[in-house]
C-alpha cells in the first residue's frame, strides 16, 4: 500500500491534511474549536459540521450520505463534551480520483469511504482536537466469481483491480477503533451473514495492531507485504512529533 | 535541552498510559497533575485524547501530552495578545483568536483605573493581559493588573509596534527563559533597542522604535521559529540581522 499524507500544510486552517492512496486523493482542513451559530449550538456538546467536496461538479444527495456517515463515525470518535457550545468543522476536498473509477461499476460512496474517514482524522489530529480513540478504515470488496477461485477477496483493492474483478457481488467499509472496537460498517451488494463476518475479521486484521496492548510506538516493525493500518498512522504521527520537536536537537 | 528525539514517547489519542511511563515523585503525598492532552479515565486508566509526545516532570508530578499544533485554548494563568473588538458598558470584548466567543476584559482590570479615568481603547487596540478564568462553561475573562498588588507588572495596551503570527510552540518557548533555547532576542538585544511581549496565544508583538528594526526583530524569530534552530543557527540569523541594519 502506498498511503502517503502530509499534516498541517494549509496556513489558515487550524489543523489540516493531504492523503493519496492509489490514486485516490485528498485535502482535508479542520477548523476548531471556533464559535457556532446559535441555532446549531448545544449546550453540553461540540458541534461537528462535515463538508465534502468533490473533484468535478457540484455535491448530490451522494454526498450528502457521505457526510452523515463520515459525521456519524466522527463524532463517535471526538470528546464533544469537553468543548462544549463550539464548532469542529471539517472539510474534505477530494482533488482526484484514479480513472478507472467511474468504469469499475462500484458505487464510489463505499470506496471513497475509507479514504475520507482516513483524512478527517488526520486532519483532526493535526488540530489537536481531543479524541477519544484514533481510527482505521479499509473497504473490502467481494468479486461475483469468488467461489469459484479461492481467496479472492479483495482488501482494499485498487480502481484497477475492481474493474478487472468485474462484476462485484459485495463491498464492505468497516472502521476501526484504536482498542479493535467497530465503530463503522457499511455494506452493498448481495451476501450471507457468514462471508459479512469473515469479511470483518479481515478488516480488523489489517486495521487493528496484532497484539491487544499498547507499545507506545517502541516496536515500529511493519510486517512483510501487507502494511498495517494502525501502525502507519503511528508512523505519520511520529513523524509530526519529530517535526514539532527537532528544536530541541538543532544545533 | 539534552533529550534526544528518540527517547520521546509518541502517543496517538485513546492510548493508555502505563503506569510505568508516569511520573515517580519521591513524595508520596503529591498528587498526580494531568496537563494538555491527557485524561483521566476511573478507576485508574490515564488515557492520551490528542498525538504529540509524552512529557513528564517528577518534581512537580505532572505529566501531559507535548504538541505544537491546533488552536489555542485558554487555560488561566496565561499570558496572551488580545485585540479589542468592541467596548461594552463596563468591559472590552477581547478576541484571543478569530471566530471563538468574545473574551470579557473589565474596563476597571488596568492599573490605576477608576471609574472617572477608564482607558479609552478602540476597536483593534492590541492589550496584553493574562487569562484570569477560562472554563469550559464560561468566556474567559481577561486582567490587566496582579489582583493582589493592583501593578500592573508590564501588562496592559501596547502602542505601536507590530504582531508577528508565530507558532504556539514558539510562544511557549520564548516565555520559558532558558529551557526553551531562544536566544536569539539577547543577541540581537545587544545592538538595538527594541521591546516585545510574548502572547501564548501565538502572537508576538514587537516595538523597535523604527519599521525597520521591528520588522527585523519579528522576522527574526518567525525564521527560527520555522526552521526550529538551534543555538548556532539563531546566532547566524543574529549577524545577518545586524549586518544588515
Amino acid at each position: 500500500m502506498t498511503l502517503l499524507a502530509v499534516l498541517s500544510h494549509l496556513n489558515r486552517a487550524d489543523g489540516s491534511a493531504t492523503y493519496t492512496h492509489n490514486g485516490y486523493a485528498i485535502i482535508g482542513a479542520v477548523n476548531g474549536p471556533i464559535e457556532v451559530q446559535r441555532r446549531d449550538e448545544m449546550p453540553e456538546e461540540a458541534t461537528v459540521e462535515v463538508n465534502i467536496r468533490l473533484a468535478v461538479g457540484i455535491g448530490s444527495p451522494k454526498e450528502r450520505h457521505l457526510e452523515s456517515l463520515v459525521h456519524n463515525t466522527l463524532r463517535s470518535i471526538i470528546l464533544t463534551r469537553s468543548i462544549p457550545r463550539t464548532l469542529v468543522q471539517i472539510t474534505l476536498q477530494v482533488t482526484s480520483l484514479p480513472e478507472e473509477e467511474a468504469a469499475s461499476g462500484v458505487d464510489s460512496a463505499c470506496t471513497l469511504l475509507p479514504h475520507l474517514l482516513h483524512t478527517a482524522l488526520l486532519a483532526l489530529l493535526s488540530a489537536s482536537i481531543p479524541l477519544s480513540t484514533a481510527l482505521t478504515s479499509v473497504v473490502i470488496a467481494v468479486p461475483a466469481s469468488a467461489s469459484s477461485k479461492a481467496g479472492t477477496t479483495m482488501l482494499s483493492p485498487t480502481a484497477k483491480e475492481l474493474l478487472r474483478a468485474k462484476p462485484i457481488r459485495a463491498t464492505h467499509v468497516f472502521a476501526f477503533s484504536g482498542n479493535r472496537k467497530l465503530l463503522l460498517s457499511q455494506s452493498m451488494g448481495v451476501f450471507a451473514y457468514d462471508e459479512w463476518g469473515e469479511a470483518c475479521e479481515m478488516a480488523e486484521d489489517v486495521c487493528c495492531r496484532d497484539e491487544g496492548g499498547v507499545g507506545l510506538g517502541e516496536d515500529m516493525e511493519v510486517k512483510g507485504g501487507q502494511g498495517n493500518l494502525e501502525e502507519w498512522l503511528r508512523s505519520v504521527v511520529q513523524k509530526k512529533v519529530e517535526m514539532e520537536q527537532r528544536w530541541r536537537v538543532a544545533t | 535541552m539534552a533529550s534526544s528525539l528518540a527517547s520521546l514517547t509518541v502517543v496517538l489519542p485513546g492510548d493508555s498510559i502505563s503506569p510505568s511511563a508516569l511520573p515517580q515523585p519521591a513524595k508520596k503525598t503529591k498528587p498526580l497533575t494531568l496537563g494538555p492532552g491527557l485524561r483521566h479515565l476511573p478507576p485508574d486508566t490515564i488515557a492520551s485524547t490528542i498525538a504529540g509526545a509524552l512529557v513528564t516532570d517528577p518534581r512537580k508530578n505532572a505529566a501531559w501530552i507535548e504538541h505544537n499544533s491546533g488552536r489555542y485554548l485558554p487555560t488561566s494563568g496565561d499570558l496572551v495578545i488580545a485585540t479589542v473588538n468592541t467596548s461594552g458598558a463596563d468591559i472590552f470584548n477581547c478576541l484571543i483568536t478569530p471566530h471563538t466567543p468574545y473574551a470579557a476584559l473589565p474596563h476597571l482590570a488596568f492599573e490605576g483605573a477608576t471609574r472617572k479615568t477608564r482607558p479609552q481603547l478602540p476597536t483593534n487596540s492590541l492589550v496584553y493581559c493574562r487569562i484570569v478564568n477560562a472554563g469550559k462553561d464560561s468566556s474567559p475573562e481577561l486582567t490587566c493588573v496582579d489582583p493582589s498588588t493592583g501593578k500592573s507588572e508590564g501588562l496592559g495596551p501596547l502602542k505601536g509596534g507590530m504582531v508577528f503570527p508565530i507558532s504556539m510552540g514558539m510562544a511557549r518557548r520564548l516565555l520559558a527563559g532558558k529551557k526553551g533555547g531562544v536566544t536569539v532576542l539577547e543577541g540581537l538585544s545587544e545592538k538595538m533597542g527594541f521591546e516585545v511581549a510574548v502572547g501564548r496565544n501565538g502572537a508576538l508583538w514587537v516595538d523597535g522604535g523604527s519599521v525597520k528594526v521591528t520588522l527585523a526583530v519579528g522576522r527574526a524569530v518567525q525564521e527560527v521559529d520555522e526552521r526550529a534552530l538551534g543555538e548556532k543557527g539563531q546566532k547566524k540569523i543574529v549577524e545577518r540581522v545586524l549586518r544588515g541594519l
